[in-house]
């Protein structure tokens, strides 16, 4: 039996805006812990783990571990009937068939009820093991979305380069090139403007751009992103949310494609 | 449902009938020589046995029946094919009803006679038929080895032969000294050999023409009143079996090859007759023509004419062959060229034709797949299912491309050229929990 009520739908509105156009179907695994997801890609190139803490719940009850096959689709639209401040209880039996979401109007004594159909879904799980990044940056998530969005005007792929001078995202296109660089910063007013860059060596790295727009999609629900690099393993994105949550997504870099 | 009820129903069938035990019944034990059954020449001189002689061609030691009345016979084992194994029962003749009236104890003897029966365990029967003698004098007339082109053969006498011959097997030996068979001898010597005379003596040297010309007068003999059926089908029939190249399917493609191929086939046949098409039928009038025996046969050989002819003429000669020596076969078929008898139109035709079958066969793939889908056509029912699961599956996958969010469809596009799949950075947990 799973029980887990959330005060605002607004959370899990956005994590699945912006998982769902990553993957289409997933299975979110409920332990007494929390809910937690991992899905990759169609082509397995980018990876999206989501933890959402018992804590960030009131109440979360879960006896026994469940997997609700859910297909992001079907979720979506049933999420677009709840108000953003809605209080959203999620229910399902021990062996479920149907997982049932309650949107509940503080304002009003209005009690909307959805059920989704479950699925089965073969996915594989991978093991992430702890990493000691050799770059990580943290910066606002709206000025990482800003650049990723200017140079995907340009081109596919961007270079990450990180020194000691900044981070220096780089792109070449059939039309020119550009490049934004960001130094440490830090804003003593608004402490989520603040650029901070950990490097204990230089790193530069190639990715898709597509991959990390949308990524992006995530900006809404943290003010920082922290990007984590090292040679020859996969850029790390996480936005960090309220009592430990967080939504992180894993990209493999492009490597021997230098042009 | 039904795959589970079929099994206990397996189950009950299997226990109401209880396996019969049938008890051995009592059994002499069987002859460790058991008798045989021939059949032997009718009106023989009583003085007829069983001699052992080495075979003309292979040398083995041979069992003949001899008669000095009418000569030799050669033993044909007939044996029942070992896919159907069978018996002999033998028993003295029944006594009719009628005759039990007249004879008192006729009853008696009845039964008593069913008693003597005697069961043979194989159900092999020899068969003794004539063999000339000439095929046993062979071996004397031939040369030891194949001689060389200039290396005459000596002229030697009757005697010095027979004694050659004598020296291969103590019976004939014996069977020599009968006065009768000598002289058969010498009869059937003087058709084969040339002969020189020596003061009183005759001598005899053997001649590669006349011993040709009696071997194709035999042949000729065997072609003429047709082979045996076995032989016809096996040697003639299927040897000059045009390979079916036309599949009535017009609107496929490989009709279209095919028709090609029966124009090629008609350029090549030097003769006239064409064996594909609305030509067959004449060609059926004209081999009855030229051998009565093919009117026998319900569908004619498609043939140019006189290819059947020849083809049972080699065969016939074939089969003379396995009872002459090794030592004459090359002489023997050196001679068997234009004057005497032309087989080059039989060549040709069959090269011709094994030709076509090898094209036929190169075809054959494809229609070998069009029979084997008939035949999975039995368990329609598992080909529907499978089928009907593939089509869902299909009808699924469709659907979820369908469902699938615009930022999908986008980052399909995207281009992922360069990049490892995260399974090669991240090892796959051992087991998914659940």
């Amino acid at each position: 039996m799973l029980e887990a009520r959330l005060e605002q739908a607004n959370l899990l509105k956005k994590v699945v805006d912006a998982i769902k156009d990553l993957v289409q179907d997933c299975n979110f695994d409920c332990n007494d812990s929390g809910i937690a997801l991992q899905a990759m890609d169609n082509s397995h190139v980018a990876l999206v783990s989501m933890m959402l803490k018992s804590e960030s719940f009131s109440p979360f009850r879960c006896d026994r571990n469940i997997a609700l096959g859910i297909n992001l689709t079907s979720l979506t639209k049933v999420l677009r009937a709840a108000q953003n401040e809605d209080i959203l209880t999620l229910k399902a039996e021990d062996a479920p068939d149907v997982v049932n979401l309650v949107f509940e109007s503080a304002e009003s004594d209005r009690i909307s009820e959805y059920d989704i159909k479950l699925m089965d879904i073969d996915q594989e799980h991978l093991g992430i093991p702890e990493t000691e990044y050799a770059a990580t940056i943290s910066m606002p998530s709206a000025e990482f979305q800003r650049i990723c969005r200017d140079l995907m005007a340009l081109s596919e792929s961007v270079s990450i380069e990180c020194s000691k001078e900044g981070v220096k995202f780089a792109c070449q296109g059939d039309i020119g090139s550009g490049s934004v660089t960001l130094r440490s910063h830090t804003n003593v007013d608004k402490p989520e403007m603040n650029v901070e860059i950990d490097l204990t060596e230089p790193v530069s790295l190639t990715f898709s751009l597509k991959y990390l727009v949308g990524f992006c999609k995530a900006s809404s629900l943290s003010g920082q992103v922290k990007l984590c690099l090292s040679n020859e393993v996969p850029l790390l994105v996480e936005y960090a949310l309220a009592n430990n949550s967080y939504l992180r997504f894993y990209l493999a870099p492009k490597i021997g494609d230098e042009e | 449902m039904a795959r589970t009820r079929s099994k206990p129903a397996a189950k009950v069938s299997k226990e109401t009938i209880p396996p019969e035990t049938i008890a051995p019944a009592a059994l002499p034990p069987s002859a460790a020589d058991p008798p045989r059954l021939f059949i032997l020449p009718k009106d023989t001189s009583p003085d007829s046995r069983i001699v052992t002689l080495s075979h003309p061609a292979t040398a083995t030691p041979t069992r003949y029946y001899f008669c000095p009345e009418k000569g030799f016979y050669e033993f044909t084992k007939i044996a029942a094919p070992r896919s159907s194994p069978r018996s002999w029962l033998l028993a003295p003749p029944r006594i009719q009803k009628t005759d039990i009236d007249s004879k008192s104890n006729a009853a008696k003897e009845d039964t008593a006679s069913v008693d003597k029966g005697y069961i043979t365990k194989s159900a092999d029967l020899f068969i003794a038929t004539p063999l000339d003698i000439l095929f046993l004098l062979l071996p004397a007339l031939a040369p030891k080895s194949t001689p060389k082109e200039h290396q005459k053969q000596l002229f030697l006498s009757l005697d010095d032969h027979l004694d050659t011959l004598a020296a291969t097997s103590p019976h004939l030996r014996q069977l020599l000294r009968t006065p009768k068979l000598k002289e058969r001898i010498a009869k059937r010597m003087e058709s084969v050999a040339d002969i020189v005379d020596a003061g009183d003596e005759k001598m005899y040297r053997l001649s590669y023409p006349r011993l040709v010309s009696i071997l194709l007068q035999k042949a000729e003999r065997m072609a003429a009143n047709g082979l045996p059926a076995s032989m016809e089908e096996k040697f003639v029939r299927s040897a000059l079996d045009v390979p079916i190249l036309d599949i009535p399917r017009e609107d496929s493609g490989i009709s279209v090859f095919e028709s090609s191929e029966a124009v090629d086939l008609q350029s090549q046949t030097t003769t006239a007759t064409t064996p594909t098409g609305d030509s067959q039928t004449t060609v059926k009038s004209e081999t009855t023509e030229a051998t009565s025996t093919t009117s026998l046969q319900p569908p004619a050989i498609s043939a140019p004419e006189g290819i059947p002819h020849l083809l049972r003429l080699r065969t016939a000669l074939s089969l003379l062959l396995s009872l002459v020596p090794p030592t004459l076969h090359t002489a023997i078929n050196a001679s068997l060229v234009a004057p005497t008898i032309d087989f080059t139109p039989l060549t040709t035709h069959l090269a011709h034709l094994s030709s076509l079958r090898q094209k036929s066969a190169a075809l054959r793939s494809v229609s070998d797949n069009i029979s084997r889908k008939r035949a999975f056509d039995e368990d329609a029912d598992e080909q529907a299912e499978i089928r009907a699961e593939k089509r869902r599956k299909k009808e699924e996958d469709e659907k979820r491309k369908k469902s699938e969010s615009r930022g999908l469809k986008q980052l399909r596009k995207a281009d992922t050229s360069g990049m490892k799949k995260l399974s090669s950075f991240f090892t796959a947990k051992p087991a998914v929990k659940k």
